[in-house]
């Protein structure tokens, strides 16, 4: 039965006007998105490959040169582009793109490409989430306002339901078709999506971006399930198919064009983040502080001449430059740590409200979640510059336990390449899914509790409510 | 008989329960609005004062430390003495180079949360100072705000389809239109009625409740410059408007039915409104794609390092060209560290100069293409417009980072020759300070006004022939 009432529902929606000149005009854009992101996603990829191997070729092949000198120079670390930003660029435009690792500071990242664009950028990117998430429901709209609406001003719903049919295996069946043909329109774009992916990734990526790619068409399917579901249940109920257009609009507006900029407005009322300048006093006046790493030194001599058991620190057997060094970079990693860990933290908080808001609105939800799995969300950002930071305190230890155990005055001793190989290349690795999945959970929360109330507003009361 | 047309209308909207709805929405949505953009403008504002305050406290302290160390002979590390010329321009002295807030601020958001208005200017690479940003979730700047920018852009043309999509189609429906025209009236006239009522109303809730909102929220409209731009503003308001009324009347008098009209303006909007922008975002960014910063990067290490291998000879070059600064004989300061770091610094500059011009060239391309393909959306006008009016777009960050540029050189000029002339600074107070000097009022109105035209004319052309067809518009279905 359910299934006879999705084919008569596909089949009437084929033979409508509107749905061929809505297709056509989703189908076409959410192609047009992908090859853009495609073409832009490879250019960045190699650009950012080719730029991370020239940053190792300078390193190994520095001058011979005081091993601080060497952390001095330092790399650079950039930021590799994750495949599936071919569908969701997310906060990739508005976060830098790389950061210097030297000695003494965690510095920021640079470069945001917002800065390189137009203002017309501030209007949005047309990537494929965007069409997934603001067009797709629109479409979903306009394909099912009148789904009961129109058939109870047609006076063919009084017919069906005095034939017997239980009202919620019709809405079921409604659901069906209008999903059906959903995916005549969804299943070209997402089986060209997955070919760009095999293209773009290489074998490693490919398991990783796969599974993240399933489950980033799982939860779309989630959304528009929820879409549809909401739409029935607005038609079955409004007085006139008008009545349920006008609802429904509404709630598209609301929902994919307003909640996200109210909802991280008030975020941000709630976690305030200070100004750069005041984070940048705040956090000089710490690494300044006085008498602080007087005192911190005093300590360590006198841990050390107690360890190697001599009464003053040019007997000691290392070099005490490269322990005070060292010493700075570990005061310095103490008050960064706080301070970008304070910083980062608000802005977790900050989504977190997001997430959540996601209960009032379904697209909060569903655009957290596909920025996770696309990877380009704020925390996997985070992810990369703690991944980033390790590896420039890595270097640091390297080059200064080197000035350690060559005692000579710190000027007048030089390293060379042997000491640059001793500092491992830079490899990320992207966290795992699961770490993802548990950064979403409020929004994967969000959206399966609109499947369930969506879907029980859709059958519950619809037989009164009906005619 | 305007009059009483006018009068009738009011009476019927006025029994409509959506109208009242629909315009509480609207006036809500202008405060929270308007609210946002104060609150930013003062965000903003403590940053600029903050910066002040940071760099006055560092100069008092590092004029209290000249004036010590000058009183005693004790030695101090070169890299601790605020008196060193290379160490003052690079470290103690720094001064900010800020764009003050303009005082209608709060009316777009704009650029001004992602293009920094405060740099801390000192001698090192222009690259490296420019490019500092301010602190912000990048989760909000994408997702964007909701300032009245974005009530006037997106929702203002929406209520004004919503209340005029079946002005004539329902009376036709309803079979009241040929009632009306039997009296003596021209349907021409009943239509301009029709409108004119409608367009006070909305452009009035506009205006009224932002200046309201404005008032409450303690923005001085008074203020040097705000009367001008709240009139450039009022001017951009009453366009965009026009804009859209002019393209109701244009589909209503195809005289099709009420939902068609319906559902031909929504996607109007949604094509002009939220499609147009991104789609030409998209094509200005393929064909003149700004490659990632990262080449940028490498270009700029790549030629320090081998302005560093090549120091002292460059140095010598230095020399011939700036002969005025050998006074103590090059030999001597053939060695100097610092000496040998401005001619380093001066050459990657020189070299990076053509490198960081390609990224500028391709996003002046960029714009071009924007500044051309614009006419075609009227949001990305009326943003545009709004930024202006505000100070918070891009022309005016230009214009602010040209003279970040020129106080950068000015910076460079006043510490370089102390470098060589290895003099001491005595007095930081002497250090030169960054004055910001604003757009004139006429530059802005200019673009503004082009801005406006754009949405007349359009608005024009559609009205005149939207009234030649009501001519022959069916007045029974």
């Amino acid at each position: 039965m359910v299934k006879r009432i999705a084919r008569k529902e596909l089949i009437e929606m084929l033979r409508d006007g509107r749905f061929r000149v809505l297709s056509v005009a989703v189908l076409a854009v959410s192609l047009l998105s992908l090859a853009v992101g495609w073409k832009h996603y490879a250019d960045v990829a190699r650009q950012h490959a080719a730029a991370q191997a020239a940053t190792r070729d300078q390193w190994l092949h520095q001058t011979k040169k005081n091993p601080h000198s060497a952390a001095h120079y330092g790399v650079y670390a950039f930021k590799p582009k994750s495949p599936l930003a071919i569908v969701d660029t997310g906060v990739d435009p508005y976060v830098g793109v790389a950061v210097w690792l030297e000695a003494h500071k965690q510095n920021e990242f640079k470069y945001r490409p917002a800065q390189d664009r137009t203002a017309v950028g501030r209007f949005g990117d047309m990537t494929a989430a965007e069409t997934l998430q603001v067009l797709v429901p629109l479409f979903i709209v306009l394909m099912t306002f009148s789904a009961f609406a129109g058939e109870r001003e047609q006076g063919t719903l009084r017919q069906l339901l005095s034939l017997g049919v239980p009202p919620r295996r019709l809405a079921l069946g409604k659901a069906a078709g209008i999903g059906a043909a959903l995916g005549l329109v969804l299943v070209p774009s997402a089986v060209l999506g997955v070919a760009a992916l095999m293209l773009t990734s290489d074998g490693g990526f490919l398991s990783g971006s796969l599974a993240r790619g399933a489950l980033l068409v799982a939860f779309y399917l989630l959304y528009f399930a929820i879409t549809i579901a909401v739409c029935l249940g607005v038609s079955a109920r409004a007085r006139s198919s008008r009545l349920a257009l006008v609802v429904l609009l509404a709630f598209w507006f609301a929902n994919s064009l307003v909640a996200s900029r109210v909802v991280a407005d008030v975020a941000s009322w709630l976690h305030p983040t200070p100004s750069a300048v005041e984070f940048q006093t705040a956090m000089d006046a710490e690494l300044n502080k006085p008498g602080e790493m007087e005192r911190r030194l005093e300590q360590r001599k006198a841990e050390l001449m107690r360890q190697y058991k001599v009464d003053s620190v040019d007997a000691l057997p290392i070099a005490f430059s490269g322990v005070s060094l060292q010493e700075g970079e570990n005061h310095g990693d103490e008050v960064f740590d706080a301070h970008y860990g304070r910083l980062f933290d608000t802005f977790d908080r900050q989504n977190t409200v997001y997430q959540i808001a996601g209960l009032a609105a379904p697209m909060l939800a569903i655009r957290s979640v596909s920025m996770g799995l696309a990877g380009t969300d704020f925390q996997q950002h985070r992810h990369f510059i703690t991944a980033a930071e390790e590896y420039r305190r890595l270097i640091q230890r390297t080059m200064n336990g080197d000035i350690m155990a060559h005692p000579t005055t710190r000027t007048s001793y030089l390293a060379g390449r042997e000491l640059w190989e001793k500092v491992p290349e830079f490899e990320y690795e992207a966290p795992a899914t699961s770490w993802v999945l548990g950064n979403m959970r409020w929004s994967i929360g969000v959206l399966f509790a609109w499947l369930l109330v969506a879907a029980a507003w859709m059958s519950r009361p619809l037989a009164t409510a009906m005619l | 008989m305007f009059a009483r047309l006018l009068q009738h209308e009011w009476r019927v909207l006025r029994a409509d329960a959506t109208v009242w709805v629909v315009g509480a929405l609207f006036a809500a949505g202008i405060g929270y609005g308007v609210l946002n953009g104060v609150r930013w403008a003062g965000f903003e504002r403590a940053a600029l004062r903050n910066a002040a305050a940071e760099e006055s406290e560092r100069y008092e302290k590092m004029q209290e430390q000249i004036a010590g160390l000058q009183q005693t002979a004790r030695p101090v590390a070169a890299f601790g003495d605020p008196r060193n010329p290379t160490m003052f321009g690079s470290r103690f002295g720094p001064r900010y180079a800020m764009l003050p807030v303009g005082p209608l601020a709060p009316l777009a958001i704009g650029q001004s949360d992602l293009l920094p208005s405060y740099f801390k200017v000192s001698t090192d690479a222009r690259e490296t100072i420019v490019a500092a940003s301010e602190i912000e979730n990048p989760h909000r700047l994408l997702v964007g705000r909701f300032d009245l920018a974005f009530v006037l852009v997106f929702l203002y043309p929406l209520l004004i389809l919503a209340v005029t999509y079946n002005m004539l189609s329902a009376e036709k429906e309803q079979g009241t239109l040929a009632l009306a025209l039997s009296q003596p009236v021209a349907l021409g006239t009943l239509a301009a009625g029709k409108v004119a009522l409608r367009a006070l109303l909305l452009v009035g809730i506009v205006v009224s409740f932002s200046v309201l909102a404005l008032l409450v929220a303690g923005v001085s409209i008074t203020a040097p410059g705000a009367l001008a731009r709240l009139a450039l503003w009022l001017t951009a308001v009453a366009a965009y408007g026009a804009l859209w009324f002019a393209l109701a009347v244009l589909v209503a008098s195809f005289g099709r039915p009420s939902a068609t009209n319906a559902t031909i303006l929504a996607t109007l909007w949604l094509v002009l409104v939220v499609m147009l922008p991104s789609l030409f975002n998209l094509v200005a960014t393929t064909l003149y794609p700004v490659p990632s910063r990262v080449e940028m990067i490498q270009a700029v290490r790549v030629a320090s390092d081998e302005a560093t291998g090549a120091g002292s000879t460059l140095l010598a070059r230095y020399y011939e060209d700036h002969p005025e600064l050998a006074s103590g004989g090059a030999e001597q300061a053939m060695n100097d560290f610092n000496a040998i770091r401005v001619a380093v610094d001066d050459d990657v500059a020189k070299r990076a100069r053509p490198v960081v011009d390609r990224y500028e060239q391709q996003l002046a391309r960029q714009q071009q293409m924007i500044d051309r393909l614009r006419f075609f959306s009227p949001a990305v006008l009326m943003q545009d417009a709004l930024n202006d009016v505000a100070g918070t777009g891009t022309p005016r960050h230009r214009h602010f980072l040209e003279q970040v540029d020129r106080f950068h050189a000015q910076w460079r000029g006043f510490v370089v020759p102390l470098i060589f002339q290895k003099a001491r600074i005595a007095d930081a107070a002497a250090a030169p300070r960054f004055a910001y000097e604003d757009e004139a009022t006429v530059a802005v109105a200019r673009r503004v006004v082009i801005g406006a035209l754009g949405l007349t004319v359009p608005a024009v052309l559609m009205t005149g022939i939207g009234v030649r067809r009501l001519r022959r518009y069916p007045v029974v279905a």
